[in-house]
């Protein structure tokens, strides 16, 4: 008897324990937003992914690079006004939205599909910044096969990136086309490219854009082909805790930033001659509020007010960003398509800095 | 020597023909396996040979530092340097007297002198731990986790066989749970969950994060480890030291652990080599350690598609790496070992 009570005691003390732990971590949250620790931190943790080619991989000098990658210096460079102080955090694709809600990193920049559940305080309580890149689900197969179309897959293996919504959307399409399929799950997708380069299947699927960036690296690239059928809409777009309205709002106003820069005509060389024009003509008035000389648009959203020319120097607009990792000359080209900006066809626009 | 090869040649020669000419049942199959595993050697050379290896030897700094600053990198360097001198003294050194003492010693001084070589400070500039990687960082969470958990391992093991019955129960209880998770759940809960209970604003940081889960993990097998090698130890030598007039606590510190050690010490090496195999699960929680530094490199689109040849480079580091330390372990062993015959 007298044992028990003591370890019950025992357990109990343990428990308040973790209450008095738990307790204080929610009770400081309330005080402090991510935005200003961030900036007391003066650095950002920045989620990505680090192995996917074109988006965010490592170089040979041990730095990271890609679009994803190029869309963190941004953000650094409006929130912390520097875009080299950053930490990029490499996670897979199953404990990234564990990293955000535990709060071990800030935001994530990570080839996130956006989705409602995604986005609802009942899925997983994000808040998505706009999208960064339109991009739409896809089937890869070897051209020798003879397979043209999703039908020619009925009864085929199909290598597929698990706990993704890859997984899902093929599952969807092939069950509304009652067509059966053999999947084959990997962890991440290089290790499909693998499985799909041995022969363990017939066809691989994930985003068209990550198709064409693995393609580029085959031996043969010419003997595989992309199926014109597109699965889905996917979305990409940066990500942050949902009960962070400040950090939310920083995010979605870089982003449009580095679109409305390019709408605009302002990149990284000319940058500086804009802000001397905009400083010398008072009668642009909504160039003089986009690069913060007037208006104090920036200090409304927790930012300093030239935030937009912090950006735009340290990476350029979204087309300059665009075709420096997937462009034409990069090593994976990607055809902007629905990427261009909304007088050039696409999807990109920028509400008014206003 | 060339009598020697002669010979060689000729027993090689003698046995293959009374392998072949045998007249077993199973002849047939021993030439077909014989033949199969020529034919797969054969084929696996010359993969070896004719697959195009610049995605190892370009990214060799990679794979060494991580992202570590270029300039600074003469401080791994530097501490692989100390550790390979002080493995080669182990294995070749000489049989000095006052070396054997103290070899345990200088192991035990390479990890704090790794920290501070990486970490910085104190002359050195200050190096984030997140610019730590490659196979750098897993002889760092390896050794570090390792130090650590042997004292934690060595205290849990006299607790399980105190005589104070909480006490006891408390670190059976301990050993029992740690035992039955699996690691992959313990690191889980060390890079997110403990985030979690931290109140905003203090960090640990996550490569300590992972040698804490990782020490919370082995010392729990190195404690079972240990009170092996406690119980191996014949209980009148306690008696006799009880006689003499030596305390508990003298009694664990100069008799039972000493010897415990010595016998737990293979033991023990086991689980410093699969700790060594099991750093590469941080891989999956982002750490850039050698496994995960490789699968980063893979995404380099100039790499694409190029798995095989860095696993091979892979498996055969580790390889490296765990056979050292087993022959290290086997070393310190022998010199350990005081009058083998009493």
């Amino acid at each position: 008897m007298n044992l028990k009570n003591m370890i019950n005691r025992l357990f109990f003390g343990i428990a308040a324990f973790g209450f008095l732990l738990t307790g204080c971590a929610s009770n400081k949250q309330e005080n402090i937003s991510r935005l200003s620790l961030i900036q007391e931190r003066d650095e950002l943790i920045c989620g990505v992914s680090g192995k996917i080619p074109g988006f965010s991989f490592i170089e040979r000098d041990g730095n990271f690079k890609g679009l994803d990658v190029d869309i963190c210096k941004a953000f650094a460079a409006s929130i912390i006004g520097d875009s080299e102080k950053i930490q990029f955090r490499p996670l897979t694709a199953a404990e990234r939205f564990l990293a955000i809600k535990t709060g071990d990193i800030d935001l994530l920049s990570r080839n996130t599909t956006f989705t409602l559940s995604r986005d609802s305080s009942g899925g997983n309580g994000l808040t998505f910044a706009p999208v960064v890149f339109h991009d739409g689900q896809g089937l890869m197969v070897k051209k020798e096969s003879g397979i043209d179309s999703i039908q020619g897959l009925a009864n085929k293996s199909i290598c597929v990136g698990s706990g993704t919504t890859t997984e899902q959307n093929i599952n969807d399409t092939f069950e509304s086309l009652s067509l059966p399929y053999i999947p084959i799950k990997y962890q991440d997708l290089n290790q499909v490219v693998a499985g799909y380069l041995q022969g363990r299947c017939q066809a691989m699927t994930s985003d068209r854009s990550q198709l064409a960036a693995a393609r580029s690296g085959f031996k043969n690239a010419k003997d595989h082909i992309i199926l014109d059928d597109v699965l889905s809409k996917e979305p990409l777009a940066p990500a942050s805790d949902g009960s962070e309205q400040k950090l939310a709002d920083a995010m979605r106003w870089t982003v449009f930033a580095l679109i409305a820069a390019e709408e605009q005509g302002i990149t990284q060389s000319n940058i500086d001659d804009k802000v001397q024009l905009a400083k010398n003509n008072p009668q642009l008035k909504s160039l003089r509020r986009f690069l913060g000389i007037d208006g104090g648009l920036g200090e409304k959203i927790g930012l300093r007010n030239d935030f937009v020319v912090k950006v735009i120097k340290a990476t350029g607009n979204y087309g300059e960003i665009y075709d420096r990792n997937l462009g034409k000359n990069s090593d994976v080209p990607i055809p902007r398509g629905l990427n261009e900006i909304y007088s050039k066809g696409g999807l990109h626009i920028s509400p008014p800095f206003n | 020597m060339n009598n020697l090869n002669s010979n060689l040649n000729t027993n090689l020669f003698k046995k293959l023909k009374r392998f072949l000419l045998s007249k077993s049942k199973y002849n047939f199959l021993n030439f077909i396996c014989f033949v199969i595993s020529i034919s797969l050697t054969f084929n696996f050379l010359t993969w070896i040979f004719k697959s195009n290896w610049k995605v190892v030897t370009s990214n060799l700094n990679l794979y060494a530092f991580g992202s570590f600053p270029i300039n600074e990198q003469w401080r791994p360097l530097f501490w692989f340097f100390i550790l390979l001198s002080i493995t080669l003294i182990t294995i070749y050194g000489p049989k000095w007297n006052w070396l054997r003492k103290n070899l345990l010693f200088g192991w035990i001084g390479t990890v704090p002198l790794g920290i501070y070589l990486l970490n910085g400070g104190f002359g050195l500039d200050t190096v984030m731990t997140r610019n730590w990687g490659g196979l750098t960082l897993t002889i760092l969470i390896t050794s570090c986790s390792i130090l650590f958990s042997l004292p934690i391992g060595i205290l849990l093991a006299l607790c399980r066989r105190s005589s104070i019955f909480l006490i006891q129960k408390l670190s059976s209880f301990y050993i029992d749970v740690m035992r039955a998770v699996p690691l992959i759940a313990v690191l889980f809960f060390g890079q997110l969950l403990i985030p979690l209970f931290l109140p905003v604003g203090i960090e640990i940081d996550r490569v300590w994060r992972a040698i804490i889960a990782f020490t919370l993990f082995v010392s729990a097998y190195i404690a079972e480890d240990i009170r092996g090698g406690l119980q191996s130890i014949p209980k009148n030598q306690i008696e006799a030291a009880k006689s003499l007039g030596l305390n508990k606590f003298q009694i664990n510190i100069f008799i039972l652990i000493p010897q415990a050690l010595r016998v737990a010490l293979p033991a023990i090496t086991n689980q410093l080599i699969g700790l060594f195999q099991n750093t590469s699960l941080m891989s999956i929680l982002g750490l850039m350690e050698l496994l995960g530094v490789s699968r980063s490199i893979l995404a380099n689109p100039e790499f694409i598609g190029q798995y095989i040849e860095v696993y091979i480079w892979l498996a055969s580091v580790y390889w490296l790496f765990c056979t050292t330390m087993a022959l290290v372990s086997k070393k310190l062993e022998q010199k350990m070992t005081i009058n083998k015959g009493f």
